[in-house]
């Protein structure tokens, strides 16, 4: 009966960083989302004077672990800007952390919707461009509207990796789920119901949310015609043809 | 008018169209006949500039088509394609509403009337908020030819339009486009129905290997073409 109730006091203490590591990724993953959708336009614009910027910006992000980034931004940029004679510290550690996870999955967004866009057959441009408008109205009207719904599952799983992604942000004393469960060792030293509550609280957010994100490439691939198939002219078989929620 | 002048266009060393001249007036329905590989579509998508020509000029109503008219001059040239490509995201209403209400201007309900007079025009009102999906082939191309005639253009490009259909549906869409014809607008149509183009057009243009190899009425062409390669062409697609 003890034992299983240090379990249970695992469990307990990880589930109080819940709130915090659910906030700062649903924060990133907005960041990420309109960050990214610029990144990504920048990089498959023609002029080298945004496509190359977001390019390097993509493979610094992609190319250097996302602690690293944490504890340059949290700790290194207020002692830099200090050596430089200037006074400068964070109110909140919180805020770093949150730019980081945002500037992290903004990058690997960026690529999410750089697929999704060129997933759009290039006859809708043509379309768009024949009946008179810009390209960027129909970037805005036509290409962006049908890249968003065949990647809105990809983004889903962009969240459920980022919720475990965040875990790093306790080396910046972020007090979210694996920041509780350290404190919880430290203070009592029970080491392995520590980190297993940690671990269970984890799986309770990322198999839920899994299982939702494949619920939703269901239903997008089931297509919008259901609800309007009374003025349908084809059988319902026809239907199916659109598979969505494929990014290669 | 539109006006063709020594018309080049290369995709990296592959010369398409070789030295293209012709002038389009007003009223005129063209066909444009021809094997695959001949420059027919690619003559086609450069009067709209979707392809960009690598010489000579189009001049369209007295304007050097360029970068800086062509969003101006694409609201006077609707354009149909092979495969349609309506916005799956649309409904047909708004499909054919979005140009004229984004790029002209006009308001959501006047471009609504107007969208419903062109769907009954080509036979399709009562599908106005079915989605392109649920369209069969020959209606999804009805809509598309509404939609380009929702701009009130002045020149109409067809890219094979019949191409990708059924061969059931060909009809349909060949009877929109006769209705077209007959009302007087401006038409350049790429096609390989060539009893369409013998019962329509006013000129046939013969393209092969980036000219225009022979021009003529219908009857000139499919019945006393001159050429070699035109006779060649004919005798193995009549």
């Amino acid at each position: 009966m003890e034992t299983l109730k240090l379990y249970l006091d695992g469990i307990l203490v990880a589930l109080q960083g819940v709130p915090m590591t659910v906030g700062v990724s649903l924060v990133a993953v907005l960041i990420g989302v309109i960050l990214g959708l610029f990144v990504a336009l920048m990089k498959m614009s023609k002029y080298k004077v945004l496509n190359i910027p977001a390019k390097l910006y993509v493979e610094i992000i992609r190319g250097t672990p996302m602690l690293v980034q944490a504890l340059i931004l949290a700790y290194g940029l207020p002692q830099l800007v200090q050596s430089l004679g200037g006074s400068f510290k964070w109110p909140y550690l919180l805020i770093p952390a949150m730019i980081v996870c945002g500037l992290n999955s903004a990058a690997y967004v960026a690529e999410i919707i750089r697929s999704g866009l060129q997933a759009v057959d290039k006859g809708q441009m043509e379309a768009a461009r024949s009946l008179g408008m810009t390209h960027g109205m129909a970037m805005k009207l036509v290409i962006i509207p049908q890249a968003f719904k065949i990647v809105l599952p990809a983004f889903g799983n962009e969240f459920v990796t980022l919720i475990k992604e965040t875990s790093v942000l306790s080396y910046v004393g972020v007090r979210e789920i694996l920041r509780r469960g350290t404190l919880y060792n430290a203070a009592t030293f029970n080491t392995f119901q520590a980190y297993i509550g940690v671990a269970i609280v984890y799986m309770m957010l990322t198999i839920p949310l899994s299982k939702l994100v494949g619920l939703l490439e269901k239903k997008m691939s089931a297509g919008s015609v259901k609800k309007k198939r009374k003025n349908a002219a084809l059988p319902p078989e026809f239907s199916g043809t659109m598979e969505r929620g494929e990014v290669s | 008018m539109i006006e063709v002048k020594n018309l080049k266009k290369n995709f990296g060393t592959l010369e398409v169209l070789k030295d293209i001249t012709e002038t389009i007036h007003d009223g005129e329905v063209i066909c444009v006949i021809g094997p695959s590989g001949s420059g027919k579509s690619t003559f086609l998508r450069c009067l709209n500039m979707l392809e960009e020509h690598t010489g000579g000029e189009v001049i369209i109503d007295g304007e050097v088509l360029s970068s800086k008219n062509v969003n101006e001059i694409r609201k006077q040239m609707g354009m149909v394609f092979q495969s349609f490509n309506l916005f799956p995201h649309m409904t047909v209403l708004k499909n054919i509403t979005v140009a004229p209400v984004k790029v002209s201007g006009i308001s959501e309900q006047e471009a609504q009337k107007t969208a419903m007079q062109l769907l009954k025009r080509v036979g399709l009102e009562e599908k106005a908020e079915a989605y392109p999906e649920e369209l069969s082939g020959g209606q999804k191309q009805r809509v598309a030819i509404a939609r380009a005639l929702a701009m009130n253009p002045r020149y109409m490009l067809f890219d094979e339009p019949t191409s990708a259909l059924d061969p059931e549906m060909v009809g349909e869409v060949l009877e929109v486009m006769k209705g077209l014809a007959h009302s007087g607008m401006t038409l350049i149509i790429v096609t390989h129905e060539m009893g369409f183009a013998n019962e329509v057009a006013d000129r046939v243009l013969f393209m092969d290997e980036g000219y225009i190899v022979e021009q003529g009425t219908p009857t000139e062409i499919f019945n006393h073409p001159k050429e070699e390669r035109t006779k060649a062409f004919l005798s193995k697609v009549l």
